[in-house]
């Protein structure tokens, strides 16, 4: 008698037992369904208590033994460019995501031209209506190009509005008393560099250097939801990397010995550039840059605009920032032609103005 | 980073900058008294954006679910270029670090050691006519006065009317390179600490105080021989001084 079954014969019960349960496979949930999340849950606040208890530690017993002067005035910088940007990037952040809860993308078709090269000066003449500094305006540009305005002009208002904003201009000019060439100048410059950029990526710029921000909200999620959702996203990409400015920006400060600085505040051509390089390493915030320039007092006209054109739109923090929102490949392309961009203005403007 | 993580690092960090400013006066030390309305703003939004996101991710996790944001539904993830949006970046960690610099280092105010090593004040290029504060006269007493006013003054005021005049200053010690003397020095701030630049007098009269130590003086401007502008380090007679706690705001 031929031995013939339907199913072929398990080879013990163990193997029949798995047939069983992968046969069941598709209507199981995935095996990590639920199950990491609930210990790793745990496992971060537990973490986070010991880390709350180490600061508690710390500030008791390794306050008062910390005495290098060096490192604590790196560390008194450090605090204050992450205490004075905090609050900008958190009104940045907060408006970006209202941009992004709240206003119908139709609005933003409405209000901006359809045609990149017009919607590019558009939003630069936009930048000198919103007072923010360069933290701010890197979450807002992304908030935009996320409502459907065109890469070119939302970057153009990023470069803009920290340079330009009445806020800025107004400080330059108590900065530079009696001289209100110096405000001319700079709102010229920063505006031209600005909208070339903008001219410029709207022609050549693809949208695939720049990380995806299009971002899928449960459909059911209220718009406070998608604001907090929102807002708490970008507070973790920007604000991660604006400390990673804040540490390079720091170091620098303490570092840099201020007499290589006055040492080449004759040479015509190269005191632009090395003021140029020092507002790129020091990343002050552009409300403030205007009375660091005016105590630049060796350097030539044409070098401290240099340094007030070159610092709100190129900076170690900002780098940082536009890293960690549209990715290195972004930056990669664009830092370059900003560079480019603000020299060429300093230079042009400083010769005509100045 | 998960959602937990995220929502505690927002607390933790809009808790330092609340501490700073409304437990103690900490923020003095890095930013401009007008930031405080600020700081304390973006410390509440940071908490309370902190404690919703804590709670949204414990209230999906009682209904034992896991945070839908946990799964990639971001269409970009799949693709494997773009990221998702329910976990935080690495990088995100490094915001505890002003969370430790407040809480563990609380940085001092900048000092000497800055004092010496940043930018000096400059004096400006053009001279000012008039536009200057009456100085009073000495019979009205020690006129007091800010480092920064004193010495912007004594660079452009080209009617000289501090010569003589009496004058009180507030400042902290910091040695002269060479040791011809000593530094009178306040810092002043634009807007935080890093840029920071020092006003400071020249003394040579008095024996000098231990460094970083605070002190008022009295005392007269010396009127330089030539032209203002050409002065380096503005130097400054001494005729009384007293040591001071330090001031609450250590900055101009």
């Amino acid at each position: 008698m031929p031995e013939r079954s339907a199913e072929p014969v398990p080879a013990s019960l163990g193997d029949s037992l798995a047939d069983g349960f992968d046969g069941r496979d598709e209507s199981l949930p995935p095996a990590d369904w639920g199950r990491p999340s609930g210990p790793r849950r745990t496992a971060t606040v537990w973490l986070f208590a010991v880390f709350i208890v180490l600061l508690g530690v710390g500030e008791a017993w390794l306050s008062d033994r910390l005495t290098n002067e060096a490192f604590l005035a790196w560390a008194t910088i450090f605090t204050a460019i992450s205490l004075q940007a905090m609050p900008f990037l958190v009104f940045g952040v907060a408006l970006s995501a209202a941009l992004t809860a709240f206003v119908p993308a139709s609005f933003w078709q409405r209000v901006i031209p359809k045609n990149a090269a017009a919607a590019v000066p558009v939003a630069g003449a936009a930048g000198a209506v919103l007072p923010g500094c360069e933290c701010a305006s890197v979450p807002v540009a992304n908030g935009l190009i996320r409502r459907g305005v065109a890469p070119a002009a939302a970057l153009t208002f990023l470069l803009s509005a920290p340079a330009i904003n009445p806020i800025v201009l107004v400080a330059t000019a108590v900065a530079f008393p009696g001289q209100p060439e110096m405000v001319a100048a700079r709102f010229v410059a920063s505006l031209g560099a600005a909208v070339v950029v903008g001219w410029l990526w709207a022609r050549f710029g693809r949208t695939d250097w720049m990380r995806p921000q299009r971002v899928h909200h449960d459909p059911g999620a209220t718009k406070w939801q998608v604001f907090a959702d929102s807002m708490r996203h970008d507070l973790m990409h920007a604000g991660g990397f604006l400390v990673v400015g804040g540490l390079a920006a720091a170091t620098l400060n303490v570092i840099v010995p201020r007499d290589w600085v006055i040492a080449v505040a004759d040479m015509p051509v190269v005191s632009v550039l090395v003021l140029a390089l020092l507002a790129i390493l020091l990343s002050i915030c552009s409300e403030a840059d205007a009375f660091v320039a005016a105590s630049l007092s060796e350097f030539s006209n044409t070098a401290k605009l240099a340094f007030l054109v070159v610092g709100p739109m190129v900076d170690l923090k900002l780098i940082a920032l536009q890293a960690g929102t549209f990715g290195w490949t972004f930056v990669r392309r664009f830092v370059p032609l900003v560079l480019i961009a603000t020299l060429v203005f300093s230079f042009a403007i400083g010769g005509l103005l100045l | 980073m998960n959602r937990i993580a995220q929502g505690l690092v927002l607390v933790l960090l809009g808790a330092a900058s609340l501490s700073a400013t409304l437990a103690t006066d900490l923020y003095l030390n890095y930013v401009q008294e007008v930031f405080r309305p600020f700081l304390i703003g973006a410390g509440v939004v940071l908490v309370v954006l902190g404690v919703v996101s804590i709670a949204a991710d414990v209230r999906v996790a009682s209904q034992g679910g896991d945070a839908p944001e946990d799964h990639a539904y971001d269409d970009y993830a799949h693709a494997g270029h773009g990221h998702d949006h329910g976990r935080g970046p690495g990088v995100a960690w490094l915001l505890l670090l002003p969370v430790v610099a407040v809480f563990v280092i609380a940085p001092p105010p900048l000092g000497a050691y800055s004092a010496s090593n940043g930018a000096a004040a400059e004096a400006p290029k053009e001279a000012e006519e008039g536009g200057f504060a009456d100085l009073g006269t000495n019979g009205d007493g020690p006129r007091t006065m800010e480092l920064q006013e004193f010495v912007m003054r004594a660079w452009t005021d080209q009617d000289r009317a501090l010569s003589g005049r009496e004058v009180e200053l507030t400042g902290f010690v910091v040695p002269h390179p060479d040791g011809k003397g000593w530094y009178l020095a306040r810092l002043q701030m634009a807007c935080c600490a890093a840029d920071a630049i020092v006003n400071r007098v020249l003394i040579t009269g008095e024996k000098e105080p231990a460094k970083d130590t605070w002190w008022t003086v009295r005392g007269t401007w010396q009127e330089p021989k030539g032209e203002l502008q050409d002065v380096r380090d503005h130097r400054f007679t001494v005729t009384e001084m007293k040591d001071v706690e330090n001031p609450p705001d250590p900055y101009e």
